[in-house]
């Protein structure tokens, strides 16, 4: 895991050299943290098209509302957190407005889909991805911020403007909401079958 | 999948994992753990999803997005140095596009919805699409409205995509009349990932005339799609063709210039639905 905090410039001294009227430093902070946000906006909406949309409206108010960073948490919480209100935002909008038939997608899937994509490992993540899509999105979002991309739950409850405690309830209910789903790739990942090291209870 | 019994609902288990059940009621449910082989698994399965969960590989930003963010992003870093920009800025703006246009009144009509897909078109005074004429083959068409009187398709323009050519107007309003955006008379046929919506067409459609400079043009503009442009154009002068999605579906964003201005008209993917009403029309900036 690589660790932020540890490149130089920090980001938060990239975003201060932003706000100082620094043309490179937000670029330069948001290709470092670009992964992880595409995967958090790509996980919490469940599609290519709108997790773009997503990320490039987190992208813009970050960079015109960098000033408005205080310090209070790390810059990537706070990156995340406008990425997962985007995310959210994008699937508020979509919910509001009528399904409608997907149009001529050969073109941009061939846009989106020719980045290497290691074959191996894709039939879980499709399995999870697929699963994912079963939950409802505020619970979707905040497993994956927990779950899948590793934050605490004080930095989660950060990212997701909730409390930790709805931050842990949240992800309860995704996860048991999620057991049948995703209880058949335990194999696959070669899950230690005696999982659960805190075994409840004196057995 | 819940047992009728007693046994522990998974939720209820999830919940008493995350230590949101305490007091008597985590105690029973504790006791009950402890007498349960099947509440017990059905505990370590649930622990197995957040290892699963854990163990996905993230999947890489995709090119088109990085490529498409880093556009967008240069748009913002020249919108912020461009003190006309600075002196409009306003906070609490929408995050989305070029905001000069915001900010003079921006006219958005959308008309009905001829296709799934629609498509963008942006002309500028440069020609008159009729002389787009139907023969150009996909290679050339994205050249082909430049290559109209000078007969220009170079193979090099071809294959860029983007009809590099200079002024050479046989109409009226030049290209002269045309500031900063557009210093070529040529349009650009680009592709893209952005998402026009209606109440940003206007400023997107500036950012895409930006963007479109500076950035090489993807493909060549297929025919089917320059019948369409032509359609929507009419006598107005193309500046931008943008295969691009408008509120989420595939669209063509088509810029042209008027009398009145720039207008940006969006209509389906390649124009699909053949006819030539845009599904929406917005003045840009």
């Amino acid at each position: 895991m690589r660790d932020a905090s540890e490149q130089w410039p920090s980001d938060a001294e990239l975003l201060r050299r932003h706000v100082a009227g620094d043309d490179q430093a937000f670029g330069e902070l948001f290709r470092r943290h670009r992964d992880r946000l595409w995967a958090v906006a790509l996980r919490t909406v469940c599609d290519q098209e709108e997790a773009a949309d997503a990320l490039q409206d987190a992208m813009v108010s970050a960079f015109r509302r960098a000033a408005d960073f205080r310090g209070e948490s790390a810059v990537t919480t706070w990156l995340h957190r406008i990425v997962v209100n985007a995310a959210l935002d994008r699937l508020r909008r979509r919910a509001a407005r009528p399904a409608v038939p997907a149009g001529d997608e050969q073109a941009f899937e061939a846009l989106a889909g020719s980045t290497g994509d290691p074959a191996q490992a894709t039939d879980t993540r499709l399995d999870v991805d697929a699963a994912l899509r079963i939950l409802p999105p505020q619970q979707r979002a905040a497993l994956v911020v927990v779950d899948m991309l590793g934050f605490s739950v004080a930095d989660a409850a950060v990212i997701l403007d909730i409390s930790p405690g709805t931050v842990k309830s949240r992800c309860a209910r995704a996860r048991a909401r999620l057991l049948p789903h995703v209880a058949h790739l335990r194999g696959n990942r070669s899950a230690s079958q005696s999982v659960s090291p805190a075994q409840g209870g004196d057995v | 999948m819940r047992g009728q019994t007693t046994h522990l609902d998974t939720e209820v288990l999830a919940e008493f994992d995350a230590g949101l059940i305490t007091g008597r009621r985590g105690a029973r449910i504790a006791a009950h753990l402890a007498g349960c082989d099947r509440c017990r698994a059905w505990r370590d399965e649930l622990a197995a999803v957040s290892a699963v969960l854990a163990a996905v590989p993230a999947q890489a930003m995709p090119d088109g997005v990085a490529q498409r963010l880093d556009q967008v992003l240069a748009a913002e870093v020249r919108h912020r140095n461009d003190p006309e920009r600075a002196r409009l800025d306003r906070p609490g703006h929408p995050a989305s596009g070029a905001r000069r246009a915001a900010h003079r009144g921006l006219r958005l009509v959308p008309l009905r919805v001829l296709a799934p897909a629609a498509a963008v078109v942006l002309a500028g005074a440069g020609y008159g699409l009729s002389q787009l004429a139907g023969g150009a083959g996909p290679q050339a068409a994205s050249s082909s409205v430049a290559a109209g009187p000078a007969n220009v398709s170079s193979p090099a323009n071809a294959a860029a995509g983007r009809a590099a050519v200079p002024a050479v107007l046989p109409s009226s309003k030049g290209p002269a009349a045309q500031p900063q955006l557009m210093p070529k008379v040529s349009f650009s046929f680009v592709t893209s990932q952005t998402n026009f919506l209606p109440g940003t067409l206007g400023p997107q459609a500036e950012a895409a005339l930006r963007a479109a400079e500076s950035a090489p043009a993807t493909r060549a503009a297929p025919a089917a799609v320059m019948t369409c442009v032509r359609n929507v154009v009419g006598s107005a002068h193309l500046l931008l063709v943008e295969r691009a999605r408008y509120q989420g579906q595939a669209a063509t964003v088509i810029v042209l210039r008027t009398n009145q201005g720039e207008l940006a008209k969006v209509a389906g993917a390649n124009c699909s639905a053949g006819p030539s009403q845009p599904l929406a029309t917005a003045t840009v900036p």
